[in-house]
């Protein structure tokens, strides 16, 4: 199915993916191809998409908004930070990135070190 | 007939301004590189916030018998409106902010012949010095904002009219600015921002499912604030991409104005100095008869 994750700050991420995990408002939820339609809002927090080549992707988000129809989401976020990079360097530096993000967008701690530690353990997988 | 003297200054003074201007237009065609960027990032969005919003919005309507929100409730009588006017914090960019404030002028005799209330809220400093020249009165008078578009920044300004809104205070939200459309021409918009358009959709037997559960409202609400912040960060977006292309043209206008003045100025200096030359020539002709006469 394909997804597209747009923010005013322009696309971050627009593709093919086998599965795709948001946190929405009324807790984690996941998609896959033939969901029913659903619109919902997101809370910060990280999206985490299973790509066609098996690998995983992992996003922050502070604040969003999906839509999932059977054959496409639409996510449209605040901000957004995609933990990627191509060297160790890089890497740390999304990281850094993703947690401010969510620090900022979010007051409780609780959350903040939920979040934190996810995005941790996704980069641990990169 | 100026001195020689007097047309030298000039012609340096005139080759300093033209240094200034195409300055000027060298800045502006690097900024206007940087905002057209933004611009072109952030239309992604805009095109995907507004496809959601009336997607969503119809689907609404069609699961639901009304859209319990004022932004999408048809409203009657129009009794005040907020009308938000972006121009540029700066000159020298030919007709660009004028044209959005004769824009706005005219917009105001509109809408007192209608007998509507304006509230002004006028951003740019441009505008804010024309209308306080003018004794027009402003709501709200922000500055720095165009030259430097601030999304956070943005959605404050938009929401204080937008909760009056929401509140009953005001009917409508009227955007004026004079927007990017290709490096040699800006165009004037005037954009009513309220209520949003519901479209009828055909499908009506969709299932759409929504959380929180039976809450459309309050998903819905959010995103209508989010669109309508979003308008107005596009807006000045679209603003600032536009001034620059406007004082690109403007300075490249008066480059070659320069140009041209230059060439005059050398073609007088040239004349007066030939002048000045015979004349001499001449004196020293004369002297000489009168000297063999003797």
């Amino acid at each position: 199915m394909k997804i597209s994750i747009v923010t005013p700050f322009g696309k971050i991420f627009e593709g093919e993916i086998k599965e795709a995990t948001f946190p929405g408002v009324e807790g984690e939820f996941g998609v896959l191809e033939g969901h029913a339609p659903l619109i919902t809002n997101l809370k910060p927090g990280v999206i985490t998409l299973k790509k066609t080549n098996g690998k995983e992707e992992v996003i922050a988000v502070n604040w969003g908004y999906v839509e999932v129809t059977p054959d496409h989401i639409n996510v449209l976020a605040d901000g957004a930070v995609p933990v990627v990079g191509s060297s160790e360097s890089e890497i740390a530096q999304a990281i850094e990135k993703a947690k401010q993000l969510i620090r900022d967008a979010s007051d409780s701690d609780a959350l903040v070190a939920t979040v934190t530690s996810k995005i941790e353990s996704a980069a641990r997988n990169l | 007939m100026a001195t020689l003297k007097e047309l030298k200054t000039k012609i340096n003074s005139v080759k300093n301004t033209q240094k200034t201007t195409r300055a000027m237009k060298l800045v502006s065609t690097a900024k206007l590189k940087r905002a057209e960027e933004a611009l072109l990032l952030s239309r992604e969005y805009a095109k995907k916030i507004e496809e959601v919003t009336s997607e969503i919005s119809s689907k609404l309507s069609s699961v639901k018998e009304s859209i319990n929100l004022r932004a999408f409730a048809k409203i009657d009588e129009v009794k005040k409106v907020d009308l938000i006017v972006v121009t540029a914090d700066k000159g020298l960019c030919g007709g660009f902010n004028h044209q959005t404030i004769k824009t706005t002028l005219k917009k105001i005799e509109e809408l007192k012949a209608k007998n509507i209330k304006i509230r002004l809220i006028v951003v740019g400093k441009k505008a804010i010095e024309y209308f306080k020249f003018a004794e027009i009165e402003m709501y709200d008078a922000i500055e720095g904002l165009t030259s430097a578009p601030n999304y956070e920044k943005a959605a404050e300004l938009i929401n204080k009219s937008y909760n009056d809104f929401v509140n009953e205070e005001i009917d409508n939200i009227i955007i004026i600015y004079n927007g990017y459309v290709n490096k040699l021409t800006q165009k004037i918009h005037v954009k009513e921002l309220l209520p949003i358009e519901v479209k009828e959709e055909v499908n009506t037997n969709e299932f759409l499912e929504v959380e929180p559960t039976d809450d459309y409202e309050s998903v819905l609400e959010s995103l209508v604030k989010k669109y309508i912040e979003y308008i107005m960060y596009y807006t000045l977006l679209d603003s600032l991409a536009g001034e620059h292309s406007a004082r690109m043209q403007a300075m490249d206008a008066a480059t070659n104005n320069a140009q041209e003045m230059v060439h005059q100025l050398t073609l007088q200096f040239n004349k007066a100095r030939q002048e000045a030359v015979t004349r001499e020539l001449i004196e020293i002709v004369t002297a000489m008869e009168a000297m063999k006469k003797k």
